[in-house]
C-alpha cells in the first residue's frame, strides 16, 4: 500500500489521474457560471445525492461485501430527522448533522445483533427493518403518517444554495470513500469480505469493522436524505422509504462497480441520467429492467461498468502490443 | 378477556402457524441444502396465489384442487429457473453477494411480471365456503382456515415422509448437515441441489395458493410473508424443519396476540422485531437452544 502511495506522484500520467477529481470537482462548482437553466441543476442536485448514497453503500456492500437491502431506511430517517428540526427553526447545517446521527443510531440497531453471527443474518435483517420502519412511519401521527410531511422554511428558496450543498456531501462521501480504500480499516473491511474468519485470525475485529462501515455509511445516507428533504419541502414513507430507493441505492454501486471508489459514483450518474430520463416515462418496467439488469451483470460483469473498462483497456492495450504499433515498456 | 375469547385466539393463532409453517419449509430446504437464502421466494408465492387464482376465475377449478397442481408445476418452474441461473451460483458453505443480489433480481423481475400480467389490482378468490364458520361449543372455526390448515399440515407431513423415507431425502438431509461428508458419501451434490430447489418452489407456489384462500393479494404480495418465513426460519435455526413448524408457531402467536395491544396495521414491524430479538437471545434459533441443553445432559 506504501509503496503505491509513493510512486503515485512520480510519473506524469498519474499525477494527472490524481489531479482529475479535484478539476472534477472545480468544473462541477463553477458549471452554474454558465447559467445552465434550473432544469439541469436540478438533475445535478439529484445526482450528488445519489452519489453520496451510492458512494456510502459501497463503503459497507463493496469493501466489507454485506448487503443490505435496507438503506432506504437511513434515507428517510434522515429525511424525516431533518424535516422536523428544519421546522422547528434549527439551521440547516445542523438538521443535516442530527439526520446523520439518527440513521447511525438505526443502523446500530440493526448491526448489533447481526453482525455478530456469520451467514445471511444480516442481509435478512436489512429487509426487515426497512419494511418494519416503513410501516412505523406510516402510522406515526407527528409527521403525519401516510399523508405526509411538510417542510416550511423560512426566506426565499435558493437553488444554488442546495446544488452547493449537495455537491459539498458528495465530495465528503468521496472523500471517506478515498481515506478508507488507502487506510488499513479498508483493508480490513476487504480481508472480511474476503474471508471473515482469516482476518479475525490476523486480529480484525470483524464485528467492530462491520459496525463501524455500516454507521458511517448510515450518516452519509441519512445527510443525504436531509439534503434531498429539505429541497424537496415535502416527504411521505412510500416515497422516502420506498422499498424501490433501497433498491436503487444497492444497484448504483453495482452498475458501477463494487469495491472500487469511482464505480459507485459512475453507477449513480448512469443511474441518476437513466431513471430521469428514461425510466420515469416507463413506470411499469422499472422493476423488470432493474431486476434484469442485476442478473445480467451478476453473471456476466460482477465488476460493473469499472470491470468493463479496465477489461477493454486490457484488451486495447494487448492488440496494440501485439501489432506492434507502440514500442514495449 | 374471557377464557373463550383466549381459547380463539389461541386457535386462529395455531391455524395461521399451519400455513406460515408452509412456506417457510421451501426456504428452508433450499438454504439448507444450497446455503442460498432464496430471495426470489416472495415472488413465487406471488405466482402461486395468480395461478390458483386463474385456474379457479378461468376454469372454475376448486383452489384446493389448484394447491394440488400448483406442486408439479411450479417443481418444473424450479428445475428450471435452477437450471438457468442457481446452478450458475459459485458454491459456498454461506451465501454469497452474488446469490443475494442474483435472487434479488430474479424477485424484482417477477414481481414486475406480476403488474404486467395482472396489474396492481387487489384481487381475492372467493368461493362459497369462504365465509362459513364452523361452530362447536362457544368456538368458532373458521372453515377456509381449518381447510388451509389441513393442507398445509399434510403437505409439510408428505415432505417429511419423503425425508426420511427416500434416498433423495436422505441426500438432502446429508447436505443439510454437511454438505463435504454427503458428497464423500457419494450424494450427487449437483442433482440433489436441483430437485431440493425444485422442492422449495413447489413449496413457495403451493403456499402462495393457500396464502391467495386466506388473504386479498397483489404482485407485491410476497414481500410481507418473505420476512414472515425469514422470521420462523431464523426462529427454528435455518436448517431444521422441527425448528419451522415451532418458529411458525410462536410469529403466528405473537402476531394474533399483538392485536390485543397495538393496531394490526403494526404488524409487519411485529415480525421484525421479533426477528431481531431471536437473533439477540437465541442466535441459533429455537433448535440451538435444544441442541445445547441436549449437549449439557
Amino acid at each position: 500500500m506504501k509503496g503505491r502511495l509513493n510512486k503515485g506522484v512520480s510519473s506524469p500520467s498519474k499525477f494527472a489521474a490524481a489531479l482529475a477529481p479535484f478539476l472534477l470537482v472545480a468544473i462541477l462548482a463553477l458549471l452554474p457560471l454558465l447559467e445552465p437553466g434550473s432544469e439541469t441543476i436540478r438533475l445535478l442536485f439529484v445526482t450528488f445525492v445519489w452519489v453520496t448514497v451510492s458512494v456510502a453503500w459501497n463503503l459497507l456492500g463493496g469493501f466489507g461485501g454485506q448487503v443490505s437491502f435496507g438503506f432506504a431506511v437511513f434515507y428517510g430517517l434522515g429525511a424525516y430527522a431533518a424535516a422536523l428540526s428544519l421546522n422547528r427553526g434549527i439551521s440547516p447545517i445542523l438538521s443535516f448533522l442530527l439526520a446523520g446521527s439518527v440513521a447511525v443510531l438505526a443502523s446500530l440497531l440493526v448491526g448489533l445483533p447481526t453482525f455478530r453471527l456469520k451467514g445471511p443474518y444480516f442481509a435478512i435483517a436489512t429487509i426487515g427493518a426497512s419494511e418494519a420502519v416503513r410501516v412505523v412511519m406510516t402510522n406515526v401521527s407527528i409527521t403525519g403518517g401516510a399523508s405526509g410531511y411538510r417542510i416550511m422554511e423560512t426566506g426565499t428558496f435558493h437553488q444554488l444554495q442546495h446544488f452547493y450543498t449537495a455537491l459539498a456531501l458528495a465530495v465528503i462521501a468521496m472523500a471517506i470513500s478515498i481515506l478508507v480504500q488507502r487506510s488499513k480499516f479498508g483493508l480490513a473491511l476487504i480481508a472480511i469480505r474476503e474471508d471473515e474468519e482469516a482476518a479475525s485470525d490476523l486480529g480484525v475485529n470483524p464485528f467492530r469493522a462491520k459496525l463501524l462501515a455500516h454507521a458511517l455509511a448510515a450518516a452519509l445516507t441519512g445527510a443525504a436524505g436531509g439534503v434531498y428533504a429539505r429541497y424537496a419541502a415535502f416527504i411521505h414513507p412510500q416515497g422516502v422509504f420506498a422499498f424501490s430507493v433501497g433498491v436503487a441505492i444497492l444497484l448504483m454501486p453495482i452498475i458501477g462497480g463494487v469495491g472500487t471508489v469511482w464505480g459507485p459514483v459512475i453507477g449513480a450518474v448512469v443511474y441518476g441520467l437513466v431513471h430521469e430520463e428514461l425510466i420515469a416515462s416507463f413506470p411499469q418496467l422499472h422493476l423488470l429492467l432493474y431486476g434484469s439488469l442485476l442478473i445480467l451483470i451478476i453473471f456476466f460483469e460482477p465488476g460493473g461498468v469499472i470491470g468493463l473498462l479496465e477489461k477493454s483497456f486490457r484488451v486495447f492495450a494487448y492488440t496494440r502490443r501485439l501489432s506492434g504499433s507502440h514500442p514495449q515498456r | 378477556m374471557s377464557a373463550v375469547d383466549l381459547l380463539n385466539l389461541v386457535i386462529a393463532a395455531l391455524l395461521l402457524a399451519g400455513v406460515y409453517a408452509a412456506m417457510s419449509v421451501g426456504m428452508t430446504i433450499v438454504y439448507g441444502v444450497m446455503k442460498i437464502v432464496n430471495l426470489a421466494h416472495a415472488g413465487f408465492l406471488m405466482l402461486g396465489a395468480y395461478f390458483v387464482y386463474e385456474l379457479y376465475a378461468r376454469f372454475s377449478i376448486d383452489p384446493l384442487v389448484g394447491v394440488v397442481l400448483a406442486f408439479p408445476v411450479f417443481f418444473f418452474i424450479g428445475l428450471a429457473v435452477h437450471w438457468i441461473l442457481i446452478r450458475r451460483i459459485p458454491s459456498s458453505d454461506q451465501p454469497t453477494l452474488t446469490s443475494l443480489l442474483l435472487l434479488f433480481g430474479l424477485w424484482l423481475v417477477l414481481q414486475n411480471l406480476g403488474y404486467l400480467i395482472w396489474g396492481n389490482a387487489d384481487r381475492a378468490i372467493l368461493t362459497p365456503r369462504t365465509l362459513y364458520v364452523l361452530q362447536i361449543g362457544p368456538i368458532s372455526f373458521p372453515a377456509v382456515r381449518l381447510i388451509v390448515f389441513g393442507a398445509a399440515v399434510a403437505s409439510i407431513g408428505g415432505l417429511e415422509l419423503v425425508l426420511h423415507k427416500t434416498w433423495f431425502g436422505g441426500a438432502v438431509r446429508a447436505l443439510m448437515q454437511n454438505s463435504d461428508a454427503g458428497r464423500i458419501v457419494g450424494v450427487n451434490v449437483e442433482k440433489t441441489a436441483r430437485i431440493a430447489f425444485g422442492v422449495g418452489i413447489a413449496f413457495a407456489g403451493a403456499a402462495g395458493g393457500l396464502l391467495a384462500m386466506l388473504y386479498s393479494f397483489s404482485p407485491d404480495f410476497g414481500g410481507s410473508f418473505l420476512l414472515r418465513a425469514f422470521v420462523i426460519i431464523v426462529l427454528g435455526g435455518l436448517e431444521s424443519f422441527a425448528g419451522v413448524a415451532i418458529g411458525a408457531l410462536i410469529l403466528a402467536l405473537a402476531e394474533t396476540f399483538s392485536i390485543l395491544v397495538l393496531p394490526a396495521s403494526y404488524q409487519p414491524a411485529i415480525a421484525f422485531s421479533l426477528l431481531v430479538l431471536a437473533l439477540v437471545v437465541l442466535p441459533e434459533g429455537v433448535a440451538g437452544l435444544w441442541n445445547k441443553r441436549h449437549r449439557l445432559a
